[in-house]
Parts: structure tokens; sequence; C-alpha cells
């Protein structure tokens, strides 16, 4: 069995504890990058959720190696998952996140 | 260490292992192509699936969100803090793995997402229907994050493998069949060059040989 976790500010975290998440990171934005790259060695964790405007903090090489990881597989929430966008955009060649109105 | 063409022993037994070659790499290259473009079936199969959980989850966040926020602002910070350090019950994941087209990927299970107000682990008449509407919204979200998690690693996964092939196939068509194929040209050349040398050596000698026996007998005669 593994657990769910989340990393964040107070503010964002506070929900995932209503819904049961005992594994809870509010952290300082100076501290964020350094806590999301300790998680995504934790093995004991199976989803790492985190929001996408925290992620403009980390460094491109920490964030595309969080992006990458599958194990936790860490998730965006509250924003464009542009990482996934970008990798779909570089494997296909063609943008199919595009929609019309873009 | 890859040798250029001309570095390969003019010889026949290596123009027959370089043609043995190139046909194993193109055996080889076409089950790639395959296998790059079954992957890209595969990719189109679950981008669908990706776009509308990414939408799903954004809709779920909002809504818990504000949830959270109306609670907070009902019901106070405290009674909202109090009511989640309460909670009894644990989201748990289970990860199993299953293949597909060779890939492994997850298969990701959640139990105790959702819960009942009784088996939250805070008091009924403490707390608001706010807090529990919030508490409701944010397992949604959980669950519908957990289903994304699947998805999206299995996209990944696809994704690098899709990478991996293309490599692999351009590799095959650009650099390795080309560089077989010129090496096969190559030892074909020196071959029949050989054989054209030979052929005058031959003619050479076979003249001087006439042209000493035209000698000989001349010299007979005199």
């Amino acid at each position: 069995m593994m657990e769910f976790a989340v990393l964040g500010s107070e503010e964002f975290t506070l929900g995932f504890r209503l819904a049961g998440v005992r594994r809870v990171y509010a952290v300082r934005p100076e501290e964020y990058e350094a806590k999301l790259l300790e998680l995504t060695e934790d093995s004991t964790l199976g989803i790492l959720a985190i929001n996408s405007s925290d992620l403009t903090t980390v460094s491109a090489h920490g964030r595309r190696k969080a992006m990458e990881n599958i194990s936790p597989v860490v998730i965006q929430v509250g924003g464009e998952e542009d990482d996934l966008r970008e990798k779909v955009k570089s494997a296909i060649g063609v943008d199919l996140y595009k929609s019309e109105s873009d | 260490m890859k040798m250029a063409p001309q570095d390969v022993k003019p010889t026949r037994s290596e123009l027959l292992e370089i043609k043995k070659r190139i046909k194993l790499t193109q055996s080889g290259y076409k089950i790639l192509k395959m296998k790059r473009d079954g992957l890209i079936l595969e990719f189109f199969k679950i981008l669908e699936e990706a776009k509308q959980i990414r939408g799903k989850i954004q809709k779920d966040y909002d809504d818990a969100m504000k949830k959270a926020t109306i609670a907070e602002a009902v019901d106070g910070a405290i009674a909202v803090h109090s009511a989640a350090f309460a909670r009894r019950s644990h989201p748990e994941i289970s990860l199993r793995s299953r293949n597909l087209m060779g890939i492994v990927v997850p298969k990701i299970d959640a139990t105790l997402v959702k819960s009942t107000v009784d088996q939250r682990g805070y008091g009924i008449i403490g707390t608001s229907t706010y807090i529990d509407e919030a508490t409701a919204a944010f397992e949604k979200l959980v669950e519908t994050m957990v289903q994304a998690a699947e998805i999206e690693t299995t996209m990944k996964k696809l994704l690098d493998e899709i990478e991996k092939t293309k490599r692999r196939v351009n590799a095959l068509e650009y650099k390795v069949i080309p560089e077989l194929k010129e090496s096969e040209s190559f030892i074909q050349l020196r071959l029949e060059e050989m054989e054209r040398e030979n052929t005058f050596r031959l003619k050479r000698i076979k003249n001087k040989a006439t042209a000493r026996a035209a000698a000989e007998a001349a010299a007979a005669m005199a």
C-alpha cells in the first residue's frame, strides 16, 4: 500500500487534510524545491499532488525531474499541465493540446 | 566502434556478411516502424481520456477550493483546521502493473477515498454542512487525481517509448542502413576492380609468354 501526499502552501493543503490525506507538507516557497525533490525520491508515496502555480518557483532541472517521475506520480492541480503538453509536442511533433481558440 | 565504409576488408566473405546484416537491419527497421505506429495509435486512444480527466481535475479543484473558502468564511479557520485534523480514515493507494505493447504501465487503485459523515471522525454537531461539503468535494478531487495519475503516467511512459522508438527508427533509416549499403557498394566496386586487374595481369602474362615463345621460335629458326 502506498500513500497520497500533498505539497504546497497552507491554503492549498488544508482541503486535502479534510479529505483525510495524512502526508501533507505545507512549506515556505524557499524550501519548496528541496522538499519536492525529496518527496519524489520517497518510495512509500504513490501520488504527490502539487499546485501548478508553485512550480514557477522551481528550477527547470527540478521541474523536469519531478514531472518525469513515475513513482510517485506528480500531479499538478490548479492550472494547465504544460509539461505533459511539451512532452507530447516533442514526441509527436504536433501540439495536440492546442484548441481552436488558441 | 563503427568502421568507415573504406575500412572494411574487400573480400567476398565480408560482402556476404554485409548483405546478411543489411537484410537483418531492414527487417528490424520494419518491425520498429510498426511498433512506433502501434504506440502512436495507443497514445491517441489515451489522449482523449487524458484531456477529459485534466478538465475534470480543474473543475473539481475549483469547486473544492470554493467550498473550502466558504467553509472557512462561515465556520472560521480554526473549525475547519480542527475538522481536518480529526479525520480518521485516510486514502490508500495500491499500485499494480499491466503490460501495454511491452511497456509496463501502472494500474492505480485507491481505497478509503470517499467516506460518509459518520466515518470522518469529526463531530456532526460541532461542524456545519459547509465543512461536510468541502470534505466531500476534496474527496471527489482526490478520486479524480488517482484516475489522472494512472492515465498521465501511462501517457508519459508511452511518449518516452515513442521517442525512443523514433530515435531507433531514424538511426536505422539515416545512419545504419546507408552506411552498410555504402560498405556493400565499396566492396562490390573493389572486387570488380580486382577482377579487372587480374584479367589485365593474366592478359599481360599471356602476351609476354606468347612473345617469349615467338622470340624463342625465331631464335631457333636462325
